[in-house]
């Protein structure tokens, strides 16, 4: 089979795609493939990955059309259904180097959407209700792949995005934490919750399998129902 | 010479919907949602023609199957928004297209005048 690889430095200004022709045995990855050609045909290809495992969630990229942890990512499948399988960046990322891309806006739209914990509330009651949503929430690892595959994030800068989004949910309904004030306010407001398209690209490509477009609607319940209630 | 590359902004890649590779990954709800924006703006147009000549046969199947289209997507949307879990909501898609096929063909075949 046939990989395709995005070929991008930030010297020469034209991006390409670079074939390699791969075996791929029965368990083979997509990673494993790019680091088998990069020991033995392209020594400069540059990608990123660090515990190969489905951990750590740096070697997310576009494996044909489709946000993917690479060292997840079974070749043999993929090309089944076609003998050319074609491995991207994540998109809405500035480009670094070939595969590699500058995860700075996940940052920053993680600050934007106030999803750091700031210390100072009550501790929660054993109780919450919301409780068991948010323990799948919390299992984030901030891999971009979710905020790759969203539309909104790339017509609206200022949308925090699904993984910013499903932080936020799961810091407003934490007790110990004193910063829903300042969330709120960026969450709810005209470039927020409510941008959301509800097309669930985000939930349908998370390899931790989370779902942000949940934690987004419930976000979006909660501020409803603050209209109506004093809650 | 070499060109100070720390002072251009770096790239960003954009899915290029043009392109096959963009659309290979695409789930049933960016679909879900496309059909339903695209079923309001034809509405519009389907409505207007529909105001000049009700009686026209064509025009009233067509505006019958736009807001089919576009009440069962929304009745969709609505479901989710009020807390149907999101992993449900392809097979809600197929449910909203199917019913409105149901409905299509029950409304047209029961003619009422
Ligand atoms: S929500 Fe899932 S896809 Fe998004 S950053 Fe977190 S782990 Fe990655
Ligand atoms: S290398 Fe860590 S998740 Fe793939």
């Amino acid at each position: 089979m046939i990989i395709r690889v995005f070929r991008w430095r930030p010297e020469a200004p034209a991006a390409r795609f670079d074939e390699f022709p791969v075996e791929a045995g029965e368990g083979t990855t997509v990673l494993d493939a790019l680091v088998g050609i990069r020991e033995t045909r392209a020594p400069d290809l540059a990608f990123r990955y660090a515990c190969r495992v489905g951990m750590c969630g740096s070697c997310a990229m576009v494996v044909d059309g489709r946000e993917r942890w690479t060292c997840r990512t079974r070749l043999r499948p993929l090309a089944r259904q076609g003998a050319t399988v074609t491995i991207r960046p994540l998109y809405h990322f500035p480009l670094v180097r070939d595969l590699v891309v500058d995860l700075q806006p996940f940052v920053e739209r993680m600050k934007a959407a106030g999803a750091a914990f700031v210390p100072g509330g009550e501790p929660p009651e054993a109780t919450l209700p919301e409780r068991p949503a948010i323990d799948a929430a919390i299992e984030c690892i901030g891999c971009g792949a979710c905020v790759s595959a969203c539309t909104m994030v790339r017509w609206d800068p200022r949308f925090p995005g699904p993984a910013a989004l499903n932080r936020a949910f799961t810091l407003l309904a934490d007790g110990r934490d004193a910063g829903a004030t300042g969330r709120w306010t960026t969450v709810f407001g005209e470039d927020g919750v409510f941008r959301c398209h509800g097309q669930a690209q985000c939930t349908a490509v998370c390899p931790m399998e989370l779902s942000p477009a949940d934690s987004i609607l419930r976000l979006r319940r909660k501020a409803t129902r603050s209209l109506f209630l004093r809650t | 010479m070499t060109r100070d590359v720390a002072d251009q902004p770096a790239p960003v890649l954009h899915r290029d919907w043009r392109s096959r590779d963009a659309w290979r990954g695409t789930r049933l709800g960016l679909w879900a949602w496309l059909l339903q924006r695209a079923a309001a703006v034809a509405l519009v147009l389907a409505i207007v023609l529909h105001l000049r000549n009700p009686f026209l046969r064509p025009i009233q199947a067509i505006v019958l199957g736009l807001v089919l289209l576009h009440g069962l997507l929304g009745l969709r949307a609505i479901l989710l928004d009020f807390g149907l879990p999101v992993r449900l909501h392809q097979a809600l898609f197929i449910a909203a297209l199917l019913l409105g096929v149901a409905l299509y063909a029950l409304a047209w075949w029961w003619r009422w005048y």
